[in-house]
């Protein structure tokens, strides 16, 4: 009987250090002789750099630019592909864009050089918005289309058939917003030298990454630089490819300067100048027969990337692929185009694509089922996949899909078919309803082809040392890996150590993202913990092991056809309000879901998750306003850009349902991601019910829900 | 990047004497002050001026009750304490309680809300329904002056070099029905978009007092004594036909710049529903 049961709620191992504020962030470091420095930005989203004006630099200071990348160096950051420029050069495309370091021992010298710093500009015509790109405003900045990346997907016949035969065809637009991170611990790193090899210290959610990423700039291989993770305070994917973006220049001056150099942005730093979620206009058109039955789904889909590609790629591939939602349509085709505008590059946020089309197919078939009069619980249910049903990728869902249950369960908690017909459309109170999922891990056979992780268990005396380069950021999976190793081992948690990873001592598991790490890095402990456990007799010795990828479920990445995922999570979300009829303030009164994440590492942990997540997707729904202007973002503080507070929502009720995963560890799937995918939508459908609005666009604060009301 | 004098002065005498001769600012909570002269990570705000701390002094701290029944609120008085003290008039407990975050509440002061004449601070809103005024301080001597007078518009104010806001000073009011509602970005620790009072006294059918006051929806917090004047004196019976005029001159004397429709909109479904309340002889009391 092991000493730690997987179900125990146990208190998390880093909770203690955090709350007394003894876990050091990469602001609390200092080394001796250690430099400060300022990121001289473009001011303008697109131009021609003409001069830069840099005021006389004292003694020890420096202005570090593209210039001293060395010759065999090349000045790109290597994330998916190498398109991310370390330093603007000649011209530069968005507002914010790295132009140079200030580096130096004093700050407040470093402020009056960065003041004092001038660049003179030939301005020219930015793209801001995905309209703007498509109409190559201010010509391409991308090729001949601004078309960064684009793929399609289609299963059933031919939509243009189905389109024919229909009865009727609903079309609509529904378009998300900038989302910004807002993670506690804004971004930070510190560079310096340990025994002849540059090391980093980073807020990070991937030290590999970083290491892959910055290496080039100084034409070194990866392993020639240390990655430290040092505790990190949130990320929410804002911390998967952007760090990148500070020790990249970072690497360039310390290769000049050699000594302990410290750039920490500030909020308004981490707010403006940092990647957002990738704001979205989807476009569906949707045949019907003449009860009001889908007959088939076509979907047109546009992500704003900025200016570079990052892994906006990846990002649209996930949302392609989300974007029937929970669904087995007849038939159906997919596009998915990624633009280049100039804005802040959008990258990695929680839920990584899905959010986006899964709030759109939501939404719609809530204004589909709505005009049919159909309850949209009752009409959604009608076309839940089910376990070998067919995706959008022809390929098939290979667990039992209990959303039924879990539906029951939500409705049930929160009398939602009652209050349903109750409240009716436009009475000031309003129920709504959402379904969600989130595929585990990379995108089809990627963890096999790409990341390979590896993960390692070493044995002294009798503790035992996790060795993997997943990082924790708040989400708790230094507590659950320990938890997966303790349980397979047979020995007490206390005997396990995790510290933050160094990539010059821990196998690369890959990154800590696309709610893989439980789920993959998480089997691979666990089996390497039952190897363990049998030759536990041995002395001190490790266990090494690779990922495996299970047989059977094949994946084209050139055609994106078959097995995208091996495995969902699921969700089901109610959300009940009652909107004020002078001010259109929503004060939201019950929230219900339930998941299906397999089985549960802790209820704990994942109950805190649900929360977080559940009100970070209802914040992006409501209140979560990030605007550009010309480029430039308007909201730079945590007053002007506000995520909710525990006032702003009411308690939660949650249920799991226990469906454990044939390749997870103890049957556990991922679950960061799902909890964020979902809520919005049901939050929307219920403010559209109570006052009798359509909306198309989120967030919706009061002034949205103003204009929604003139169109009534 | 010249060093700037910090002080702490013991006494308001000190305080006024710095004043005058350095021009000092006064820093109470900073709740402000700090927030704008912030330089970033690691560095010291930057005032560019002589900073004075006047946290300490007696002299402009306490709430009290005049003979006429007015409510003196010495300047370095908390959002906090106004929140909770009883003879505070109603609007403006309302407007204190929702005030930035607890923290904040308990440091920031009514002197720097009303010397910050930000349009979206939370209490000059109700003080100005109420005809306060601001009892300003030098070392030459002090003077009142109405609030409203007093907030020229957004960040601007009559204060002279060399004064200090003392006090303010709620003249007496007994309203047959009061209103507020600030609306921010959320629910708590928010600015404020939008915010109004309004208050009534209705005696023997006739509207004999009748007020109401706008924040966030224009340069400074706006009443229009123009339109208020519409409703005073008449009958409670007229009040339905006086309505749609009485709202489109209300109209034309706010001016919001950002999310103009919402805040246009809100602000005549609120004081509709408050007219509808006297119009429809609604319990006295406060109108939901």
């Amino acid at each position: 009987m092991p000493l730690t049961s997987i179900d125990d709620r146990v208190v998390r191992v880093d909770a203690e250090a955090k709350a007394r504020g003894e876990a050091m962030y990469v602001a609390d470091y200092s080394f001796p002789d250690m430099l400060y420095a300022y990121m001289v930005r473009s001011s303008v989203p697109r131009g021609r750099i003409l001069d830069i004006h840099v005021p006389q630099l004292p003694d020890g200071y420096y202005f570090i630019s593209a210039k001293d990348i060395p010759e065999n160096g090349r000045n790109e950051l290597w994330m998916i592909q190498k398109d991310w420029r370390c330093f603007a050069d000649g011209d530069v495309r968005y507002v914010g864009e790295t132009i140079g370091l200030l580096v130096g021992p004093d700050r407040n010298i470093l402020k009056y050089l960065l003041d004092n710093t001038k660049i003179d500009y030939e301005e020219e015509t930015p793209a801001v918005t995905i309209d703007d790109a498509i109409a190559l405003k201010g010509g391409p900045i991308y090729g001949e289309d601004n078309i960064l990346c684009s793929l399609y997907c289609e299963k059933g016949r031919p939509m243009q058939e189905i389109f024919n035969e229909a009865d009727s065809v609903f079309t609509e637009t529904l378009e998300t917003g900038f989302q910004e991170h807002v993670h506690l611990d804004t971004n930070g790193a510190i560079i310096t030298e340990e025994d002849g090899k540059y090391v980093i210290y980073v807020s990070a959610q991937c030290p590999f990454y970083v290491r892959k990423s910055v290496a080039g700039l100084l034409g070194l291989n990866p392993e020639d630089i240390v990655i430290r993770q040092v505790t990190t305070g949130g990320a929410f994917g804002g911390k998967e490819h952007f760090p990148d973006v500070l020790c990249g220049p970072l690497l360039v001056a310390e290769s000049v300067i050699h000594k302990p150099i410290k750039l920490v942005f500030d909020r308004t730093e981490d707010m403006l100048y940092s990647v957002k979620r990738h704001p979205s206009k989807i476009t569906f058109r949707t045949a019907l027969d003449k009860e009001g039955s889908i007959l088939g789904i076509e979907g047109t889909i546009y992500y704003n990337c900025g200016a570079y590609l990052s892994s906006s790629y990846v990002v649209l591939q996930r949302g392609v692929f989300h974007a029937n939602g929970v669904y087995d349509f007849p038939a159906t085709y997919l596009k998915g185009m990624g633009v280049a505008t100039n804005t802040f590059p959008s990258d990695a946020f929680r839920g990584f694509g899905a959010p986006q089309t899964l709030f759109a197919i939501e939404t719609h078939l809530d204004h589909i089922a709505r005009k049919f009069g159909f309850d949209p619980a009752e009409y959604k249910s009608r076309y839940f996949i089910k376990k070998g049903g067919e995706t959008v990728t022809n390929g098939h869902i290979v667990e039992d899909v209990k959303l039924p249950e879990m539906l029951k369960q939500i409705a049930d908690a929160s009398d939602y078919y009652r209050k349903a017909a109750e409240y009716g459309i436009g009475s000031g109170k309003g129920i709504g309803v959402s379904f969600y999922n989130h595929g585990g891990a990379f995108t089809g056979n990627g963890e096999q082809a790409i990341i390979k992780a590896h993960a390692r268990l070493v044995k002294t005396g009798e503790r035992v040392l996790i060795e993997v380069g997943s990082t924790e950021m708040g989400q708790g999976f230094q507590t659950a890996l320990r938890k997966i190793a303790a349980n397979a081992l047979g020995i007490d948690i206390e005997m396990i150590d995790y510290p933050n990873p160094d990539t010059s001592l821990v196998p690369d598991s890959g990154p800590t993202a696309a709610s893989r790490s439980t789920m993959i890095v998480g089997k691979i402990i666990e089996d390497c913990a039952k190897e363990m456990r049998e030759r536990w007799d041995e002395g001190d010795f490790s266990v090494e092991k690779e990922y495996v990828h299970p047989e059977g479920h094949p994946w084209d990445q050139s055609t994106f056809r078959g097995d995208a995922y091996l495995g969902y999570g699921w969700g089901a979300a109610i959300v009940e309000v009652e909107v004020d009829r002078l001010t259109n303030e929503v004060k939201t009164v019950g929230i219900w879901t339930s998941h299906d994440i397999g089985h549960a590492i802790d209820s704990l942990i994942v109950h805190g998750q649900v929360n977080g997540g559940v009100i970070q997707s209802l914040g992006y729904a409501s209140m979560e306003k990030m605007e550009n202007r010309n480029g430039h973002f308007r909201q730079e503080s945590m007053s002007d850009y506000v995520v909710p507070t525990s006032m702003d929502f009411p308690k939660q009720e949650w249920f799991l349902v226990d469906n454990p995963y044939q390749w997870g560890p103890q049957g556990a799937k991922g679950m960061g991601e799902l909890v964020f995918n979902g809520a919005d939508a049901a939050y929307v459908d219920a403010v559209e019910r109570a006052l009798g609005i359509t909306v198309t666009k989120i967030p919706i604060p009061g002034e949205d829900i103003e204009e929604a009301l003139e169109n009534v | 990047m010249a060093a700037v004098r910090n002080y702490v002065p013991e006494t308001l005498d000190e305080a006024l004497l710095l004043r005058k001769a350095e021009g000092a600012v006064p820093l109470a909570g900073g709740t402000d002050i700090m927030v704008q002269g912030k330089r970033g990570i690691g560095l010291s705000p930057e005032i560019g001026k002589p900073v004075m701390v006047i946290s300490s002094l007696k002299e402009l701290k306490g709430i009290t009750m005049l003979p006429d029944g007015s409510v003196e609120i010495g300047a370095l008085t908390t959002a906090a304490e106004i929140a909770e003290s009883l003879i505070v008039p109603w609007h403006v407990r309302m407007a204190a309680s929702g005030m930035g975050a607890v923290a904040l509440r308990n440091i920031a002061t009514i002197g720097g809300n009303i010397g910050n004449a930000s349009p979206k601070g939370d209490l000059p809103q109700p003080l100005i329904l109420l005809d306060a005024e601001v009892v300003l301080i030098s070392f030459d001597g002090e003077r009142r002056v109405l609030l409203d007078a007093f907030i020229q518009g957004s960040k601007k104010t009559d204060l002279h070099d060399d004064e200090i806001i003392k006090s303010v000073v709620i003249p007496p009011h007994d309203f047959t029905y009061s209103y507020y509602r600030k609306i921010g970005m959320r629910k708590a620790n928010a600015i404020s978009k939008l915010s109004l009072s309004a208050a009534a006294v209705v005696k023997d059918g006739l509207v004999v007092d009748f007020r109401a006051s706008s924040g966030a929806a224009g340069p400074k917090v706006i009443r229009s004594r123009e339109a208020e004047s519409m409703i005073i004196r008449r009958p409670v019976e007229d009040i339905p036909e006086i309505v749609p005029d009485f709202l489109e001159a209300w109209d034309h004397a706010i001016s919001p710049h950002a999310m103009p429709k919402y805040r246009r909109n809100s602000t005549a479904r609120m004081l509709t529903r408050f007219l509808e309340a006297i119009v429809n002889e609604e319990e006295p009391g406060i109108v939901e």
